[in-house]
C-alpha cells in the first residue's frame, strides 16, 4: 500500500515537473513561463518531501518560489513585457547537440534501470534540518563560506553596476542630441550645477527622457522638426 | 483528516467573526454603529455576507487574462489555507473516547519553514491577480504588494532565527512545549509566573519586528499601501467582483489568523499558561484568548493609524527593521553559544 501510494505521488508531481517545464519552454508570454517554473519548483518540492528531505523542500519553495521568481514575475510585470514574437532560428546547428545530449539522458535512464538496480530505501537523515546545519558548518564550512562570499561580490557588483550608470553625467550622455534645435527642454540639463540623475531630479531627468524619446521618433518617422517649429 | 476538517472549519468561523469583529470595533472607535440587525448585534452577519457573495453577479474583465484572473484566488486561499495543518492549538488532552490526543494536526521537522514557504507562495495570488485584471489600479496594488512583501519576508524570517536560535527545533509543537516549565520556583511561584517561561521576555526586540513585518506581510493598515483605497480604488482585487472577492478577503484575514498563531506559538507561549498543567483543555482556550488579542491588536491598529507613504515603508523595512533583526540574531547567537 505504502509502496503503491509513493509510486502514485512520484508518478503524479514527476508528472506536474515535465508538464510544467514543457510549458515554460514552449510559452511564447515570458509571465506564462516564469509561472510555469514556479510550478516546476513546487512540484520538486514535493518530490523531496516524499524523498524524506522536508529541509531541502521547504528551502526549494521559499528560496526558488518564494524570492527569486517573485523577483522575475515582478521585472515582468513592471517592464509590461510582451509576448515574444516567432523569430526565425538562428542556433540551426545546436538541435543536433540537443538530440545528442537527450539521446545521453536516455541511455542514463536505461543504465540505472538495466545495471545498477533498485539502491536499499533505509532511512536516511541526509535531508533533515539538523543534518544538514551540522554538515554545513562543521565539514563543508568552506566552500559554504566561499559561496556567501561570490554572493556578496556578486551584490556588490551589481550596486557598483547601477551606481555607474547614474553616475553618468547626463548631459555628457545626450551631448548628440541637446545642441538639437527646437528641443526646450534641454536647458536645465545643461546646467553645470546638475550632473547626473540624482534623486529629486526625477522630473527634469523624465522630461529629458521623452524630449529624447520624441525626437528619436521623429527623425526614424522621417517626420523633419520643421514641421514642429 | 477529521483533525483537519474541524480545524478548517473553525478557522473559517474564527475568520468570519473577526471579519464582524473588525467591523464593530472600528465603528466603535469612529463612533458609529456598524452592522447590527442581522441577528442579535449582528452576530449573523457573517452568514448574510456569504450569502451575498454567492449571490451576486460574476464579472469578469474583457481584457483579462482569463486563466490567471481565475487561478489567483485560489492560489491566495489555498496558500493561506494550507498553514493551519502545523497550528498547535493545545496539549495532550484526554478524550472521552479517542484517548490521550496531542491537539496538532501534522507535527513535522519544519513545521515554522512549511508556514513561511506557505506565505511566500500566497504572494504569487496577489501578483497575478495585479497582472491578468489588466487595469491600472491592480497592476500598481499588485507590484506595490509584491515589492512590500519581498522585503518585509526578509526581516519577518530573521526576526524568527533568534527563537529558533533558542528553541533548537523548528517544529512549533516542540517550541510551545518549551515555554512550558523555563524557570523552577516554588510550585504555587510557578503557577503565576508561568508567563515568564515564555519566549518574549527572552526575545523582546524579536517580537517587536516580528510583530511590525506581520502587519507588513498581511497588508494591513499602516502597511496597507496594496489595496490604498485612496489612489489605488481597491489595489489588486479592484476587478474582482462576488465570491472571488470574497476569496481574497478571507485569505487577507486567514493571514491574519496565520501571523497571530505564528506569534502566539513562538513568543507568548502558545497554550501555555497558569493551570494548563493540571486541566490541559484550558491551554486550547488560552491559545485561542492569545489568537484573539493579536487580532484585536489588528483591528485596533486599523482603526488608530495613518497610512505610510511607499518609500517611507521602504525605507523603514530596509534600513531600519532588517538591521535590528540581524542585531538581535547577533546578540541572541552570542548569548546561546555561551549560556545554553
Amino acid at each position: 500500500m505504502l509502496e503503491l501510494t509513493s509510486v502514485f505521488l512520484f508518478m503524479l508531481f514527476g508528472g506536474m515537473a515535465v508538464g510544467c517545464a514543457l510549458s515554460m519552454i514552449v510559452q511564447r508570454n515570458p509571465l506564462y513561463s516564469a509561472i510555469s517554473l514556479v510550478g516546476v519548483f513546487v512540484s520538486l518540492a514535493c518530490l523531496y518531501v516524499t524523498l524524506a528531505a522536508p529541509f531541502i523542500a521547504a528551502v526549494q519553495v521559499i528560496v526558488y518560489a518564494g524570492a527569486i521568481m517573485v523577483l522575475v514575475v515582478f521585472v515582468i510585470m513592471l517592464l509590461n513585457v510582451e509576448t515574444e514574437v516567432r523569430r526565425p532560428l538562428r542556433l540551426r546547428y545546436l538541435i543536433p547537440v540537443a538530440a545528442g545530449l537527450s539521446f545521453v539522458l536516455i541511455a542514463q535512464v536505461f543504465f540505472m534501470l538495466f545495471f545498477v538496480g533498485p539502491v536499499s530505501s533505509a532511512p536516511s537523515n541526509v535531508g533533515l534540518t539538523a543534518s544538514i546545519g551540522a554538515g554545513l558548518f562543521t565539514e563543508y564550512i568552506l566552500p559554504f563560506e566561499i559561496t556567501s562570499v561570490l554572493i556578496l561580490m556578486a551584490i556588490v557588483g551589481a550596486m557598483t553596476l547601477a551606481r555607474r550608470a547614474a553616475d553618468i553625467p547626463l548631459a555628457a550622455r545626450s551631448a548628440d542630441s541637446s545642441g538639437a534645435a527646437g528641443s526646450s527642454f534641454t536647458d536645465p540639463i545643461n546646467d553645470s550645477r546638475i550632473s547626473g540623475s540624482r534623486p529629486g531630479l526625477t522630473e527634469i531627468v523624465g522630461r529629458e527622457m521623452a524630449a529624447r524619446a520624441i525626437e528619436r521618433l521623429e527623425s526614424r518617422t522621417g517626420r523633419g522638426q520643421g514641421e514642429e517649429t | 483528516m477529521l483533525g483537519i476538517n474541524i480545524a478548517f472549519v473553525v478557522v473559517l468561523m474564527i475568520v468570519a467573526y473577526t471579519v464582524l469583529a473588525e467591523r464593530r470595533i472600528l465603528a466603535l472607535i469612529q463612533g458609529r454603529l456598524g452592522p447590527n440587525r442581522v441577528g442579535y448585534g449582528g452576530v449573523l452577519q457573517p452568514f448574510a455576507d456569504l450569502l451575498k457573495f454567492i449571490l451576486k453577479e460574476e464579472v469578469i474583465p474583457d481584457q483579462a487574462t482569463k486563466f490567471f484572473y481565475l487561478l489567483a484566488p485560489i492560489i491566495a486561499i489555498t496558500a493561506a489555507l494550507m498553514t493551519i495543518i502545523v497550528y498547535p492549538f493545545g496539549p495532550t488532552v484526554n478524550l472521552p473516547f479517542f484517548g490521550p490526543v496531542k491537539l496538532v494536526i501534522a507535527q513535522f521537522d519544519i513545521a515554522l519553514l512549511y508556514v513561511l514557504g506557505m506565505t511566500s507562495v500566497g504572494v504569487y495570488g496577489i501578483m497575478l491577480a495585479g497582472w491578468a485584471s489588466n487595469s491600472k489600479y491592480s497592476l500598481m496594488g499588485g507590484l506595490r504588494a509584491s515589492a512590500q512583501m519581498i522585503s518585509y519576508e526578509l526581516s519577518l524570517g530573521l526576526s524568527l532565527v533568534g527563537v529558533v536560535l533558542m528553541s533548537g527545533t523548528l517544529d512549533l509543537y516542540s517550541v510551545v512545549e518549551l515555554q512550558t516549565n523555563r524557570w523552577e520556583f516554588s510550585p504555587v511561584l510557578n503557577f503565576f509566573l508561568q508567563p515568564l517561561s515564555w519566549n518574549i521576555f527572552l526575545q523582546p526586540l524579536g517580537f517587536i519586528i516580528y510583530l511590525i513585518s506581520a502587519i507588513a506581510e498581511t497588508n494591513r493598515v499602516p502597511f496597507d499601501l496594496p489595496e490604498a483605497e485612496t489612489e489605488l480604488v481597491a489595489g489588486f482585487h479592484t476587478e474582482y467582483s462576488a465570491l472571488k472577492f470574497a476569496l481574497f478577503f478571507m485569505a487577507e484575514y486567514v493571514n491574519m489568523f496565520t501571523v497571530s498563531v505564528l506569534a502566539t506559538t513562538l513568543f507568548l507561549g502558545g497554550w501555555n499558561g497558569p493551570g494548563v498543567a493540571t486541566f490541559p483543555v484550558l491551554g486550547v482556550f488560552y491559545f485561542l484568548g492569545k489568537i484573539i488579542f493579536f487580532l484585536f491588536l489588528y483591528i485596533w491598529l486599523r482603526g488608530t493609524l495613518p497610512r505610510f507613504r511607499f518609500d517611507q515603508l521602504m525605507n523603514f523595512g530596509w534600513t531600519f527593521l532588517l538591521p535590528a533583526a540581524i542585531l538581535n540574531i547577533i546578540v541572541t547567537a552570542t548569548v546561546a553559544y555561551f549560556y545554553y
